[in-house]
């Protein structure tokens, strides 16, 4: 098929139907068919890149395997409380995790030593640079989760500064709510979520 | 119908792929008040590989606004058809709708492959249902939403029904916050690829992207001017979330809040202003300004947390996340007359999107997808196989 008639086609497609009941009994000489269609590689990024991206209806029918193991571990059926989700549990040890409580972003006196621990780290290696990661737990609106896991995230990165550590060697990242440590609907699972993770 | 239009109607038959991989089904958990209209469905002779006639039935029992009933029973209105081999593209489709006086309303014929009966069927349900109501239906209508997590991230589109659904975004990093373009040409949403989050447009026909923004901090919420010639998303480059507008085309965001709180969520109302969510008051609460900044107008009264606004397609709803005794539901406030109401009975419920008829509200529960009618009266649950979240419905095709 000609490579100029394709998005036009896929354009068709998503018309989703729009405008085409008829009474008509309609022809036409185009021959293509969906087999056709299918056989034609979806549009991905780049080799080693982390994602892949298609146009409709162009992702390989694998893909969907994946999708359905992935997605079966996390629904919540079977899930019990305090569950790790499957390769998002967090590989950081306990030294490198300051936790928070519900809807704060203060600092807790127990988080001190943890944070003071890392910031020796970076003040004697200078050349050493950390990414804080910013969590929060799953209750609420993600995108202002993000936020809210910032600000925890930027209140490590204050004290950090505070005890010497040069502002270029920090940097900062909010996942919000989109990588729980625990998987489970309940206070212990969100107590491990609210979390700043120090990256190196 | 010219024959360029009939040529694009018979290449969207013959090209949307219809696998058969239904992870998705919807219940309807409750009804409309009383019973929707009755409505006699015959099966459909002739012997197509699909059940048209329990398509349409499904279609139609799910907006909540008819009561389908078997072939021959009482009812207001009837639809019988057939679907058999025939036609240049393999099946003939043909149906008529018809009053209790046996007075026909409708009687149209359809040429089309095996692989697009349904959606043949679901084109009939909205037919039927835009002569009955006169709104639009939403059976040919599909869906956004995020699935997947704990290591790898996708981005997929379904039918409204659940069924077919697509795969256009697999990624080993977080992926969040889908909004299609007023055409359903694209997907803008964000990406945390390379472990930092980007915003991200995504063409849905060749799956070509292109990244508009990955400042340092937050890259996130981004939504579409009613003209798709704008995005507003949420950069914290300067320290602080706030709310950037950013020309399709043009390399520069400019900034419309500023201050210490969060800004963040912003969406656009059909007349060019923003709602968006704010903590400037000590509480996540929902604001209104002017499409370029100034003074915002709070929105929102009601407890201690209502965030993540969508706007209905007339701009008269607000549907959000509404926190009370500790859970969250999706509630909708009516900006003409002020009223307030909580429409779910919540837990985790967020990312509220309203269906292009304005009638639907798509949601999560934090694990998979349900539908709300803004009145409260018609809930719908997906049935997943997998997880769903960050639900968005998507407008009409022009």
């Amino acid at each position: 098929m000609n490579p100029l008639i394709r998005p036009l086609i896929a354009v068709a497609t998503l018309a989703l139907l729009a405008g085409c009941a008829t009474t008509e009994q309609a022809t036409t000489e185009e021959q293509q068919t969906p087999q056709d269609t299918a056989a034609q590689p979806g549009i991905t990024a780049q080799p080693g890149q982390e994602a892949y991206s298609y146009g409709y209806g162009q992702a390989p029918a694998g893909g969907y395997e994946t999708y359905d193991a992935s997605g079966g571990a996390v629904a919540g059926a079977g899930r019990r409380p305090g569950q790790a989700i499957a390769g998002g549990g967090s590989a950081v040890p306990a030294d490198r995790i300051v936790y928070f409580s519900f809807d704060s972003a203060e600092i807790l006196p127990e988080s001190q030593t943890i944070i003071e621990g890392n910031a020796r780290k970076l003040t004697k290696s200078s050349r050493t640079v950390t990414q804080l990661e910013g969590h929060t737990d799953e209750r609420g609106s993600r995108e202002y989760n993000i936020a809210l896991g910032e600000r925890r995230a930027h209140a490590v990165r204050q004290a950090m500064i505070a005890m010497g550590v040069a502002p270029q060697q920090i940097r900062v990242v909010s996942y919000g709510e989109e990588r729980a440590a625990a998987g489970g609907a309940d206070e212990q699972s969100y107590a491990l979520n609210r979390r700043v993770e120090i990256v190196y | 119908m010219n024959l360029f239009t009939r040529l694009l109607c018979l290449l969207t038959l013959l090209l949307s792929s219809s696998l058969a991989h239904a992870q998705l089904t919807i219940d309807i958990t409750k009804g409309i008040e009383g019973s929707g209209i009755p409505i006699a469905i015959a099966p459909f002779s002739g012997g197509a590989p699909e059940n048209i006639a329990s398509i349409i039935a499904a279609d139609l029992q799910r907006t909540g606004k008819f009561a389908p009933q078997s072939a021959g029973s009482r009812a207001d209105y009837s639809v019988a058809g057939q679907a058999g081999s025939g036609g240049s593209r393999g099946y003939i489709v043909q149906f008529q709708l018809s009053g209790a006086q046996g007075g026909q309303l409708l009687n149209l014929s359809f040429d089309a492959p095996a692989n697009q009966l349904r959606a043949v069927a679901h084109r009939i349900s909205d037919l039927i249902y835009e002569k009955l109501t006169g709104d639009k239906g939403l059976a040919g209508t599909r869906i956004a939403y995020v699935a997947g997590g704990g290591g790898t991230w996708y981005l997929m589109v379904a039918d409204a029904d659940g069924q077919n659904p697509q795969m256009i975004l697999r990624s080993g990093q977080p992926i969040m916050s889908p909004a299609w373009a007023p055409d359903g040409s694209r997907l803008a949403y964000v990406s945390f690829e390379g472990r930092r989050p980007q915003i991200v447009v995504q063409d849905v026909v060749n799956g070509s992207r292109r990244t508009v923004s990955a400042a340092p901090g937050i890259n996130g919420a981004p939504s579409w001017s009613p003209d798709g010639q704008r995005l507003a998303f949420t950069l914290s480059k300067d320290g602080n979330p706030e709310i950037y507008v950013l020309n399709i085309g043009s390399a520069t965001p400019s900034r419309l809040t500023s201050g210490g709180a969060i800004d963040t969520e912003p969406v656009w109302l059909p007349d060019g202003g923003i709602v968006f969510t704010s903590d400037r008051g000590g509480s996540p609460q929902l604001y209104r300004m002017g499409s370029g900044g100034g003074g915002a107008q709070r929105l929102t009264f009601e407890g201690d947390y209502n965030a993540r606004p969508a706007v209905s397609p007339d701009g008269r709803y607000l549907a959000m996340v509404h926190r009370r005794g500790g859970r969250f539901h999706i509630a909708v406030l009516d900006l003409q007359n002020r009223q307030f109401r909580v429409l779910t009975s919540g837990g985790l419920d967020e990312s509220p999107s309203f269906a292009p008829n304005g009638k639907m509200i798509i949601y999560s529960n934090g694990q998979r997808l349900a539908a709300v009618s803004v009145d409260g009266s018609v809930k719908q649950d997906f049935a997943l196989r997998g997880n769903g979240r960050d639900p968005v419905w998507a407008p009409f095709a022009r």
